[in-house]
């Protein structure tokens, strides 16, 4: 992050246009004194103190917003997120370069954590306290993308569309509801706590109000690993993404090749997945683990229980015996030359929203995954799992295909201006 | 005596400054522009209000209201370059102005509004008194038009004056607490009675029948009954007072209403009319937007934008009106979502800004 003068500066009211009604329209002068007034001003820019400070009241330090990559992609997500698709009401390609400004400025703010302005007699608080006074950054990323409906003609992007980029096609296996799936836009907001979450999303819903509305979102939460040091378990009981590519292929596997404006962007696949849990508890434990093809207590491989990274041994188990052919772990990923370029970045969380009509539970797996290309990886993936046995315990309902946009650079640059400016 | 210091260590730890039945602020110095927290303490035996004001022009920077005896409230401002002055506002106490603190430099921070006091807001409530008064005459006519159309059993006639009627009534929205009781005996939900529950009365009772298949003579005593509250609202009206703080106050809120009610087509009883109702919304709004405006004009440089984004919302409204909400496509319903979320959010700042303050 270049400058520690931004780490707790506060927002510059008034600065786009989706800002008019709030302090910009009040307060003349923070607007145009904005720029330098708040940078010079503002009380504990000393990130290094905010850090302890963040830390001694529980709190994960910031992690810096400005970079070629999001920040959310490559790291172990933090513990709550919000996944919101949303759709643009901006008017033309004007409004929606203002939305997607106001988006970055508000990520800008919301990662470093800073104190609100304040309005004095001239309007409600420009924040909604739900963190405090002062708002903390908590380990908040932001990871914003776009969805091909955006490249109908409102924008005049029709020839823009990355050929990659399409609505989400239903597999065999899906019940998708259609008001839960695609959308113009993907924000995922990911924190320590979910009050952060909630605030963050709040703060950029109330400075986005003309700009765009939700389609759908859901919440979830990332189980801490248990026991520690290994990898957080889904509501089935399983450890979830435990084999995950090195960052050392990134390069090959999860930055997005095409359009040449997308470049440190990356694919980003949601797959909203019910489990359905009651079904699933009354299965045996083994047969459990024959479908995922690891062990339920210790996440290991059923035919290697020497660390959670052994790779299995497909060569010299060809009928499945020990690994059965079909578990999910080697359809998914048969560890062959020919499919190591479908691999994906994992990344998921476990939702929980309530009952069904028969009272059961309505809990399962926000599903996300990153890739260079959803065709080769995503699809290839979700084509070999057609019919797997676990299909019976699970029901995917939602989610869609978009692109993670690349990293805003630094404080002149915002999120798809290569697309857009 | 208290002296902030500038930059850097201003922050959210400022100084006390304290304020007392004879000194509001004593001597306080700020040695340059910025982001300061002030810890105001109350050291008088009795509550009040502070405002820390340009003693220029009276504007306020911030104020701290409802402050108790033996209080400290912390009051953060960006400090632009200019005169300050605390000003003490303690019950049973004569106002008093504290010393006036030059900030030096040439940096801008944030803007002193001028306060609305009571008296700003008499004329426009006394215009907005007749205008009300005017909308009540209006809707006896429609009324018992409506009530006649029921008794001579035209059902097609009632359903077209019953809603000239109800629009009629949702421009008056600023006006529904100052009705009391009427309000909820001319335009009542469902909700709490069901809609079955003979108590239920009003404008939503009479399209819940008049699109629901029930004839003239069970519709007759709704109808007879809006017409004699109309009647006897009218009368009573000029003996109404809505209060100053009104004004300001539904500005927003009659759209707030507008999107929980109408927008999601809660407040459908059949008709499926909620779009135009939001119309009647916005005219209601404009009402008390033209009253404000020459309090706003000065005070609120964001005001062209409130007109433009009602504008938008108007338009988009008006595309759909003859459509009922769940009927609307989805891009449709969410651009009308949007804009009504936009109008809102603008519009917020105007309950504050013009709620009457003491100077």
């Amino acid at each position: 992050m270049p400058g520690n003068s931004g780490a707790a500066t506060p927002p510059a009211p008034g600065r786009r246009s989706f800002l008019r009604g709030l302090a910009g329209g009040v307060a003349g002068g923070v607007a145009a004194g904005a720029a330098t007034g708040y940078g010079l001003h503002s009380p504990g820019t000393d990130p290094a103190a905010q850090a302890n400070a963040a830390l001694a009241e529980g709190r994960l330090p910031a992690v810096p917003f400005h970079g070629a990559v999001q920040a959310g992609i490559l790291p172990d997500p933090p513990l709550a997120t919000a996944v919101v698709s949303l759709d643009t009401t901006a008017d033309g390609l004007g409004g929606l370069r203002d939305l997607f400004q106001t988006i970055t400025d508000r990520a800008r703010f919301l990662t470093a954590g800073g104190t609100p302005p304040a309005v004095g007699i001239g309007g409600p608080a420009l924040d909604s306290g739900v963190l405090g006074p002062a708002v903390v950054p908590d380990g908040l990323v932001v990871t914003f993308g776009i969805g091909a409906s955006l490249f109908d003609g409102r924008y005049g992007l029709a020839l823009a569309r990355p050929a990659g980029l399409t609505a989400m096609r239903p597999f065999p296996n899906d019940d998708l509801d259609p008001a839960q799936c695609d959308g113009d836009l993907i924000l995922q907001l990911s924190a320590g706590h979910p009050d952060t979450v909630v605030h963050a999303l709040r703060d950029i819903a109330m400075n986005t109000r003309g700009g765009m509305q939700v389609n759908w979102r859901i919440d979830g939460f990332s189980s801490p690993a248990r026991p520690a040091g290994t990898v957080p378990r889904n509501l089935m009981g399983f450890m979830d993404g435990i084999s995950n590519p090195p960052a050392t292929e990134s390069d090959d596997l999860l930055w997005a090749r095409a359009p040449s404006w997308a470049a440190g962007g990356s694919y980003l696949v949601v797959r909203l997945i019910r489990m359905l849990v009651e079904f699933w508890d009354r299965v045996d434990v083994t047969e459990q683990e024959q479908m995922f093809g690891r062990r339920r207590s210790s996440g290991y491989l059923l035919d290697n229980d020497t660390s959670l990274d052994a790779t299995p041994d497909f060569a010299a188990d060809p009928t499945g015996e020990v690994i059965p052919l079909n578990s999910h772990i080697r359809m998914a990923n048969p560890r062959t030359p020919q499919t190591a370029s479908s691999r994906i970045l994992r990344r998921a969380w476990n939702y929980d929203r309530g009952t069904d009509q028969v009272g059961d539970l309505d809990m399962g797996l926000i599903f996300t995954c990153y890739q260079q290309d959803i065709r080769r990886q995503f699809e290839a993936v979700q084509t070999r799992l057609v019919d797997e046995p676990l299909v019976d315990y699970i029901s995917p309902f939602g989610g869609g295909y978009f692109l993670a946009l690349p990293g805003v650079r630094d404080s002149s640059d915002w999120y798809g201006r290569a697309l857009l400016g | 005596m208290a002296v902030l210091a500038g930059c850097g260590s201003g922050g959210t730890t400022g100084d006390v400054i304290s304020m007392n039945s004879s000194s509001c602020g004593g001597t306080w110095q700020d040695s340059a522009p910025g982001w300061h927290t002030f810890e105001l303490y109350n050291a008088n035996t009795v509550g009040g209000e502070v405002d820390l004001t340009d003693p220029a022009t009276g504007g306020v920077y911030a104020e701290v209201t409802g402050f108790g005896p033996g209080t400290t409230r912390p009051v953060s401002l960006d400090v632009g370059s200019g005169t300050y002055a605390f000003r003490c506002l303690f019950e049973e106490q004569d106002p008093m102005t504290g010393p006036a603190v030059t900030v030096p430099g040439h940096a801008a921070g944030e803007a002193a509004i001028a306060p609305v006091t009571y008296n700003d807001l008499v004329g426009p409530d006394k215009l907005y008194q007749a205008y009300v008064e005017r909308g009540l005459t209006s809707l006896a006519g429609q009324t018992v038009a409506l009530d006649g159309d029921v008794r001579r059993g035209d059902l097609i006639a009632a359903r077209r004056d019953w809603l000239t009627a109800h629009l009629t009534y949702e421009t008056l929205g600023a006006a529904y607490d100052a009705f009391g009781d009427f309000d909820d005996e001319i335009d009542g939900r469902a909700d709490a009675l069901g809609v079955s529950n003979p108590k239920w009365t009003g404008f939503y009772r009479v399209e819940y029948g008049l699109w629901h298949g029930q004839g003239a003579r069970e519709l007759r005593p709704y109808t007879e009954g809006l017409a004699s509250a109309v009647a006897a609202l009218l009368k009573s009206w000029p003996q109404t007072e809505i209060p100053l703080i009104d004004i300001g106050l539904r500005t927003h809120e009659i759209l707030e209403n507008a999107l929980e009610f109408q927008l999601t087509g809660h407040d459908d009883y059949g008709s499926g009319t909620t779009l135009k109702t939001v119309l009647a919304n916005i005219a209601g709004t404009r009402e008390l937007l033209s009253l404000l405006r020459p309090l706003l004009a000065s005070r609120y440089p964001a005001l062209p934008s409130v007109y433009s984004s009602l504008g938008q919302l108007q338009s988009l409204v008006q595309a759909s009106q003859d459509t009922a909400v769940p009927a609307l496509p989805q891009r449709t319903s969410q651009a009308i979502d949007a804009a009504c979320g936009q109008v809102l959010q603008e519009l917020a700042p105007i309950a504050s800004i013009t709620e009457p303050r003491n100077t």
